[in-house]
């Protein structure tokens, strides 16, 4: 291949580095446009007894306010209807939304905000899932046996979603072990931290259609929120995505867009809500706080033969995508190894927080620190290297899922290997506090439903048509597709995400599925485009319209490269050719998922007397299919491990009475350059059978083990074990001190 | 409530601005709003992410933290003001071909903050570029590709 393989940069580079790219909050829609700004609940839980908006609306400058009666009376949610737009009986976090101004500027919105006067009456609160389950706990939706859900969820009290998987014979399978171990671990709340905070500008226009400009991550499911939550039909709600500025999950669910339409169409005026970074923090879609308990047993040479495992995601006030993500988790919740006899249940439980949402890797990083953390103890309780243990149990090609799915293209072995070597390759840095660690873990990568346009132009070049939001790279991976099937370069193709008005229907960039799912439509249709060209350019050459190939932007016959004629030449014929204009729209559906695996190792230095962890070195292996453009993809792998490194040593959303401490970047610590070690990638690549000329999807999977590989470096270098993320100084130092002295 | 107005004069990349803006206006928003210079990125508004750094009188300085009325009669210099016409500045250059830029909006700052380093140190070790970019968070790149387009622009100039 030429093109598809290559460490191209992006094709949006320039503007990026010149700060030209339109992001968010740098839209100009003409006109003077509002600042908007959300009354948010400072209760966990409480009664609304009144609203009065009237001292707001006196506010000289004030343009617009709107509560719950402004909006029509719709339930709505994708698993479970427990959401209203805005709060009307009750609020159930701090951060619910109550009402929203729009005023002439900043200042005034705020104060407006200020002046919108609510009175509530109280209620006790829970933010933590296990808590949430007791029988005594309060109940944060009291109706929900009157909500319209999807069937078998299993609901009841707080729990809004239960699966439970069982495969073989649990107590067999412990009857069978020779040891059997049981160890609980808890992961706190993180927030992705994208640099942009949300933002949207909405207009609403004199034919009743509302136009909304947002930082998305899924404009077809955002349009058909806003349009839900409105009772407004999608022709009259365009979504159009602006450059994206972050994402990682956490820009999928509607926030304040319905807010903005709804203040733009009572103030006739454009309106534009920023997030401020701590009402980000709050009242956005963060990842699951878990608990969880796993119990394995074990031969004596490391062969697990059972386990039983229970994980409880404390999902927020409504079950969001939490239902999903938690019957995700119950599948992955083994790890990628072949176990015959499991029974694992997984609750997706009301918490008196913000909804968690589908935070790159989903349930991933939580359910990899419990599950590897464990393997790692009981390697090292039984002798056997680490790495031999997981070997001894890895998956292979042809393996069932704890769910029954058959899995193919399953290269977990050679990860696993790899990364080990790779580790090994490098001796190991002088100190007596040095350790090492590993983890491995899968990601299920499938496809969902995408289509999307290519048209040859008249003068030879490319031009392909999506509504696929270019999250990390999927726009000139796209390109890079259909310039390898028509034989031009790069930049003989341009591509860039429409809207939803004009856009074919495309997947959501999320699940590491944007590329394999758009990627088969944009090779469908260049393979078309493909065809259209053979057929115009048979006649000009005289030749069968099989015996053509495409390259260095020409047609020619196969063996006789001098007949030929240039794609400008076919570009322009074709309008006055029989078969017209050459372009195809093509469309996919959803795909079968398939293993994506990344294997992590780290060496790790740990000061037993300040609990400080530096990282000295960090490997990481995955298995990516096709590297359509490798760039991209280690791009991706050392910025996930980052984040995941984050998240296994000082991320943590924290709270008292339902606010949350730490809502800014001082005191929620995410990674700097001085705390990044350098990563060293490796990629494994076997073209996977339904990605994109192989390509297999990358983004999830180099979230998830670090958390696991940390605390497993941890116990080697210093000999204790943080059951409890994230690994903080202090935690070491105590568990040091807990330590009984030999 | 309105507050006071202040009339100053900013150089914002070699060109002189003279403008009316009220004392409480921050020079992020000055850029952004009255002068529509949007690639100067706002990620928190506390001075904690580094998108809004830009260089005022050679020194970085997070736009934010800082009123438009103390740049008054000063030189600012933004990622707008990087390249000259066509010719990208070496950092643009090496950004883009090392992929130090993924979604693109810590760039600015994080190419301002990078400017900075290397007016004042040419040949910066990595452990200097490291410090040099520390104030600016980018939750894209896990840092390594940002550090080697840096070490890579000094070899370049």
């Amino acid at each position: 291949m030429k093109v598809v393989g290559q460490e191209l940069p992006r094709v949006e580079i320039l503007e990026k580095v010149t700060g030209q790219s339109v992001f968010g909050a740098d839209v100009e829609p003409g006109g003077r446009v509002l600042c908007g700004k959300m009354v948010l609940s400072p209760h966990a839980h409480a009664r609304i007894v009144a609203v009065r908006t009237e001292r707001a609306e006196r506010l000289p400058g004030v343009r617009a306010v709107v509560t719950a009666a402004d909006f029509p009376a719709v339930r709505y949610g994708r698993f479970v209807r427990d959401e209203e737009y805005f709060a009307s009986g009750k609020v159930r976090y701090v951060g619910d939304r109550v009402a929203a101004v729009a005023a002439v500027d900043e200042e005034t919105a705020e104060e407006a905000a200020r002046l919108v006067e609510v009175d509530y009456e109280v209620l006790p609160a829970v933010t933590s899932g296990l808590e949430a389950m007791a029988p005594d706990a309060p109940l944060l939706h009291e109706d929900s046996d009157e909500y319209w859900s999807q069937p078998d969820l299993n609901r009841r009290g707080n729990i809004c979603g239960h699966r439970q998987i069982v495969r073989g014979d649990l107590e067999q399978g412990f009857a069978e072990a020779d040891q059997v171990f049981e160890h609980r671990f808890h992961v706190p709340m993180v927030h992705q931290t994208y640099i942009e905070p949300h933002t949207a500008l909405a207009r609403f226009d004199a034919s009743g259609k509302a136009t909304v400009w947002v930082p998305t991550q899924a404009q077809f499911p955002l349009r058909a929120a806003i349009a839900q939550i409105l009772r407004m039909p999608m022709t009259k709600v365009r979504v159009i995505p602006t450059e994206i500025g972050g994402g990682f999950g956490g820009k999928i669910s509607p926030t304040i867009e319905p807010a903005a339409v709804a203040l733009a169409r009572k103030a006739r005026r454009p309106v534009r809500i920023v997030m401020s970074r701590g009402e980000d923090f709050q009242t956005t879609n963060p990842r699951h706080p878990f608990h969880l308990r796993y119990k394995t047993g074990v031969k004596l040479d490391g062969t697990i033969t059972a386990r039983e495992i229970e994980v409880v995601l404390g999902t927020g006030f409504s079950a969001g995508s939490g239902v999903m993500i938690s019957q995700g988790a119950a599948v992955r919740a083994p790890g990628p190894y072949r176990i015959p006899n499991l029974k694992i249940d997984s609750y997706c439980v009301y918490t008196n927080t913000s909804t968690c949402g589908a935070y790159r890797g989903p349930a991933g990083p939580q359910l990899t620190f419990a599950s590897e953390s464990q393997i790692d103890i009981i390697a090292r309780e039984l002798g056997i290297d680490p790495v031999e243990m997981r070997l001894r149990n890895v998956m292979e090609e042809g393996d069932e899922t704890p769910a029954g799915a058959r899995l193919e293209d399953v290269h977990a072995r050679e990860t696993l290997v790899k990364a080990a070597e790779a580790m090994e390759a490098v001796p190991r840095a002088a100190g007596d506090h040095v350790g090492r660690g590993m983890a491995a873990a899968h990601w299920l990568v499938g496809g969902q439903a995408s289509s999307a346009g290519v048209k040859l132009n008249e003068d030879g070049t490319v031009a392909i048509l999506t509504g696929v939001v270019d999250l990390s790279g999927a726009s000139t991976s796209l390109a890079q597709i259909a310039a390898e099937v028509l034989g031009v370069s790069l930049d003989d193709v341009h591509v860039r995400t429409a809207d939803t008005d004009f856009a074919p229907h495309s997947t959501i960039s999320a699940g590491s599925q944007a590329l394999k799912s758009m990627g088969g439509a944009v090779l469908l249709a260049a393979r078309e485009v493909k065809k259209q060209i053979q057929q115009v350019a048979a006649d000009t050459l005289e030749a069968d319209p099989a015996d053509l190939e495409l390259d260095g932007n020409k047609v020619f016959v196969k063996g006789s490269p001098d007949r030929s004629v240039s794609l400008r030449e076919v570009g322009s014929k074709a309008l006055e050719h029989e078969r017209g204009p050459i372009v195809s729209t093509q469309s996919v559906s959803r795909l079968i998922p398939h293993p994506a695996v990344a294997a992590h190792a780290a060496e790790v230095a740990v000061d037993p007397e300040t609990g400080r962890v530096r990282v000295l070195r960090y490997v990481a292996v995955q298995d990516v299919g096709t590297a359509v453009n490798p760039l991209s993809v280690r791009g991706q792998i050392e910025g996930g491990v980052m984040q995941g490194l984050g998240q296994a040593l000082s991320e943590a959303c924290t709270f008292t009475d339902g606010k949350m401490d730490n809502p800014n970047l001082l005191d929620y610590k995410i990674f700097s350059a001085l705390d990044a070690p350098p990563v060293e990638v490796h990629l494994i690549q076997h073209p996977c059978a339904t990605g994109p000329l192989g390509a297999k999807g990358v983004g999830e999977p180099p979230i998830i083990p670090p958390p696991a590989v940390v605390a497993n470096a941890v116990a080697d270098a210093v000999g204790v074990r943080i059951h409890d993320l994230p690994i903080t100084p202090e935690k070491i130092v105590r568990a040091l001190k807990a330590r009984p002295r030999p | 409530m309105a507050a006071e107005r202040i009339a100053i004069t900013v150089t914002v990349n070699g060109e002189p601005f003279r403008e009316e803006v009220p004392a409480t206006r921050s020079l992020l928003d000055f850029l952004r709003d009255d002068l529509g210079l949007t690639g100067t990125k706002e990620g928190c508004s506390e001075g904690e992410c580094g998108a809004c750094a830009v260089i005022l009188d050679g020194r970085l300085v997070d736009a934010c933290l800082i009123f438009a009325a103390e740049a008054d009669g000063r030189s600012v210099e933004t990622v707008e003001g990087l390249a000259d016409g066509e010719d990208l500045h070496p950092l643009q250059r090496t950004f883009a071909a090392t992929g130090a830029a993924q979604c693109g909006y810590c760039t600015p700052g994080m190419l301002m903050a990078c400017k900075s380093l290397l007016d004042r140190n040419p040949s910066p070790t990595r452990e200097e570029v490291v410090h040099g970019i520390a104030g600016n968070l980018c939750r894209c790149t896990g840092y390594g590709t940002i550090i080697q387009a840096v070490m890579e622009a000094a070899k370049e100039s």
